[in-house]
C-alpha cells in the first residue's frame, strides 16, 4: 500500500512537470510553426499543428519588404550603448555601496529602490517634453539615456551583492603585495566576478532589448524605430501578416533566449538578491 | 584588521561619492526631475494638439479624474488584473518549485526550459497569445471547438466582457517562472534536518508542507508577492498588444491609461495627473508593504 501510494505519487508529479513542460513551450512552438507556414496553410479552417509545407517565405519576406533590418539595427545601437554605459555605472556604484560606510548611504539606497517601483511610464509625458526641448525627440539618443537611467537601480543593486559576496581579504591581499586599490580591484576582484558581470550585463540587455512604450512615444520615424514598436506598428494594421509577425518574433527571441541559457543559474541570484524586476 | 579598518575610513572620505556620482546625476536627472516635473503639468492645460495653447488651471485635470467614468473602470480593471495574475501565478510557481525540489533524469535541462518564458520579451509574449487568441483561426477556439466546449468562434479580444481573460492569460504564463526560480531558492535554504525532525515527529508529507516547508518560507513569499504585485501593476505590455485596453477601455489598466492620454489623446495634462493618482496610489501600498513586513530587517539591504 505504502509503495503504491509513493508510485502514485510519482506518477503524478511527473505528469504535472509534463503538463507545465507543455504549457511552457507551446506559444514558442505555435509561433514557430506558424513563422514557417504559407499564407493559405495559416488561414485553413483547421489549423496544421505541423507546417505541412514548411517554407522560409516569411523570413525572406520580413526583411525584404518592412524595415526589419532597420528595427534590429537601431535596436542593437541602443541596447548595446544603453547596457554598456549601465554596466560600467553599477559596477562603481555597486563598489561602493558594497565596501564603503558613508554619510548618505541609506539615502542612496532608497532613492534606488523607490526608482525601482515607480512605472517608468508615469514620466513618459515629462521626458517627451524634456526632450523636445533638446532635440532629443525622434532619436535613438532619446531611448539611450531614458533606457540607461532606468536600469541603473537594479543592476547597481545586483552588482553590489555580487560584490559583497567577494571577500575583502581578497583586495586587501593584493593590497599588501604592492597593488593601488583600484589595481586590487581591476586585476584581482573583477575577473573573479566575471560571471556576476555578465549577468547584470544580461539584465540590462533584456531590460533594454524588451522595451515597448518609450520606443513607441519617441520615435515617429518608422525607420528609426527598435524592434518592439517597429512590431507593433504591424499588429495595428487591419490584416496582420501572422507568418512574416511569428518570424519576426522568433528572430527577436534570439538573442535573449541564447543568453538566457549562458548566465540561468546567475539570474537567480540575481532576482532574489536585486528585488523587483521580473 | 583594524588598522586597514582604520585606514580606509580616512580614505574613503570622497570615493565612494564619486563612484556613485555617474549612477546619481544619470538617475535623479531622467527620472528624478521628470517626476517632478509632471506634478506642474498636471496642473496645466496642455494638449499637444494646441501646442501653443498652454495654460495653468490649477486643480483642472484633478477635478476631471473624479468626472472620469472611464477611469473608475480602469482602476477597478487594475486591481482584476494584478490580483489574477499574481494569484495564479505564484500557485502554479509554487507547484513547479515544489515539483523541481525531487531529483529526476535530466532535472537541469527541463529547469532551464522551463524558466525560458523569463527572457521573452513582454511584448513578444502578448503578440504570441493575440495569435493564440485570435477568432478567425486562433487555435484556442480550434481546441475548444474541438472539444465540444464551444459552438462557435468566441472573439476573446473583442467582446467586452472577455476582454481581460486573454493578457491574463499571457502574464500568467510569462511569470511562472520568476516565482518558480524564487520559491524554488527559497526551499533550498531550508536545512535538510528540519525535515529529518519533522520526520522523526512523525508527520507526513502533508504536515511538512503545511508546518515546516511554509513556515519556514514564508517571509520570502510575503516580500516576493508583495513586490510583485507592484511589478505587474506597472507592466502594461501585454494588454498594449493583445487589446490595447479596449474595447471601450474594458481591458484597460491605470498605467496604459496613461500612455494611451500621451500619445493617442495627447493630453498631457491630464495624463501627468493620473500618473500623479498613480504615484499616490502606489506611495500608500508601499507604506502599508513597509508596515507589514518590516522589510529593512527582512532583506541585507
Amino acid at each position: 500500500m505504502v509503495i503504491f501510494k509513493r508510485n502514485f505519487f510519482i506518477v503524478v508529479s511527473y505528469i504535472l512537470l509534463l503538463l507545465l513542460l507543455i504549457n511552457v513551450l507551446f506559444p514558442f512552438y505555435w509561433m514557430f510553426a506558424t513563422s514557417l507556414k504559407t499564407r493559405q496553410a495559416i488561414h485553413t479552417r483547421v489549423p496544421e499543428l505541423l507546417p505541412m509545407k514548411p517554407t522560409i517565405d516569411n523570413y525572406v519576406k520580413v526583411f525584404a519588404q518592412s524595415n526589419f533590418g532597420m528595427y534590429i539595427n537601431n535596436s542593437l545601437i541602443v541596447t548595446v550603448t544603453s547596457s554598456l554605459i549601465v554596466l560600467i555605472v553599477s559596477v562603481l556604484g555597486g563598489y561602493a555601496l558594497a565596501r564603503y560606510n558613508f554619510k548618505g548611504k541609506k539615502a542612496v539606497m532608497i532613492i534606488f529602490l523607490a526608482s525601482q517601483m515607480i512605472p517608468l511610464i508615469v514620466a513618459i509625458i515629462p521626458m517627451f517634453v524634456l526632450y523636445s526641448k533638446i532635440g532629443l525627440i525622434n532619436r535613438l539618443g532619446s531611448l539611450i539615456v531614458s533606457y540607461t537611467a532606468s536600469n541603473i537601480p537594479f543592476c547597481l543593486i545586483t552588482m553590489s551583492s555580487f560584490f559583497k559576496h567577494i571577500p575583502v581579504s581578497l583586495e586587501e591581499a593584493a593590497t599588501i603585495d604592492g597593488c593601488s586599490r583600484f589595481q586590487a580591484v581591476v586585476r584581482i576582484v573583477l575577473p573573479v566576478m566575471l560571471p556576476g558581470i555578465v549577468a547584470v550585463f544580461v539584465f540590462a540587455f533584456t531590460g533594454c532589448w524588451n522595451e515597448l512604450f518609450y520606443a513607441t512615444m519617441m520615435i515617429s520615424t518608422d525607420s528609426r524605430r527598435t524592434i518592439p514598436a517597429g512590431l507593433m506598428n504591424f499588429v495595428q494594421k487591419y490584416d496582420i501578416d501572422w507568418g512574416q509577425m511569428c518570424a519576426a518574433g522568433i528572430i527577436t527571441l534570439l538573442p535573449v533566449t541564447i543568453m538566457f541559457f549562458f548566465v540561468q543559474k546567475y539570474i537567480v541570484t540575481g532576482l532574489t538578491q536585486g528585488a523587483v524586476k521580473g | 584588521m583594524k588598522n586597514i579598518e582604520i585606514k580606509r575610513k580616512n580614505r574613503s572620505n570622497l570615493t565612494p561619492y564619486l563612484l556613485l556620482a555617474p549612477a546619481m546625476i544619470l538617475v535623479l536627472s531622467v527620472m528624478g526631475y521628470p517626476m517632478i516635473d509632471s506634478i506642474r503639468i498636471s496642473f496645466l492645460d496642455y494638449s499637444l494638439l494646441a501646442p501653443n495653447d498652454i495654460e495653468f488651471i490649477g486643480f483642472g485635470n484633478y477635478v476631471k479624474l473624479f468626472n472620469d467614468s472611464d477611469l473608475f473602470n480602469v482602476f477597478l480593471n487594475s486591481i482584476k488584473w494584478v490580483v489574477s495574475v499574481v494569484s495564479i501565478q505564484f500557485l502554479i510557481g509554487f507547484l513547479l518549485a515544489l515539483l523541481l525540489t525531487r531529483h529526476f533524469r535530466g532535472k537541469k535541462f527541463y529547469q532551464s526550459v522551463v524558466f525560458l518564458p523569463w527572457a521573452v520579451p513582454v511584448f513578444l509574449a502578448g503578440l504570441m497569445f493575440k495569435w493564440i487568441f485570435s477568432e478567425s483561426n486562433g487555435i484556442l477556439n480550434y481546441f475548444l471547438t474541438s472539444l465540444g466546449m464551444i459552438d462557435e468562434a468566441v472573439s476573446w479580444l473583442g467582446n467586452s466582457k472577455l476582454s481581460m481573460s486573454g493578457p491574463i492569460t499571457a502574464m500568467i504564463w510569462y511569470g511562472i517562472p520568476f516565482f518558480g526560480i524564487m520559491i524554488l531558492a527559497a526551499l533550498q535554504s531550508i536545512p535538510q534536518d528540519v525535515y529529518d525532525a519533522a520526520k522523526i515527529d512523525g508527520s507526513n508529507a502533508v504536515q511538512q508542507l503545511f508546518y515546516v516547508t511554509l513556515p519556514y518560507i514564508k517571509p520570502t513569499i510575503i516580500t516576493t508577492l508583495l513586490l510583485r504585485v507592484i511589478w505587474v501593476f506597472n507592466s502594461p505590455d501585454i494588454i498594449h498588444t493583445m487589446t490595447g485596453g479596449g474595447p471601450a477601455n474594458s481591458s484597460n489598466i491605470l498605467t496604459l491609461y496613461v500612455f494611451n492620454q500621451a500619445f493617442y489623446s495627447l493630453d498631457f495634462g491630464y495624463g501627468s495627473a493620473v500618473g500623479i493618482l498613480i504615484m499616490v496610489l502606489l506611495v500608500i501600498y508601499v507604506l502599508l508593504f513597509l508596515k507589514l513586513t518590516k522589510y529593512e530587517s527582512a532583506g541585507d539591504f
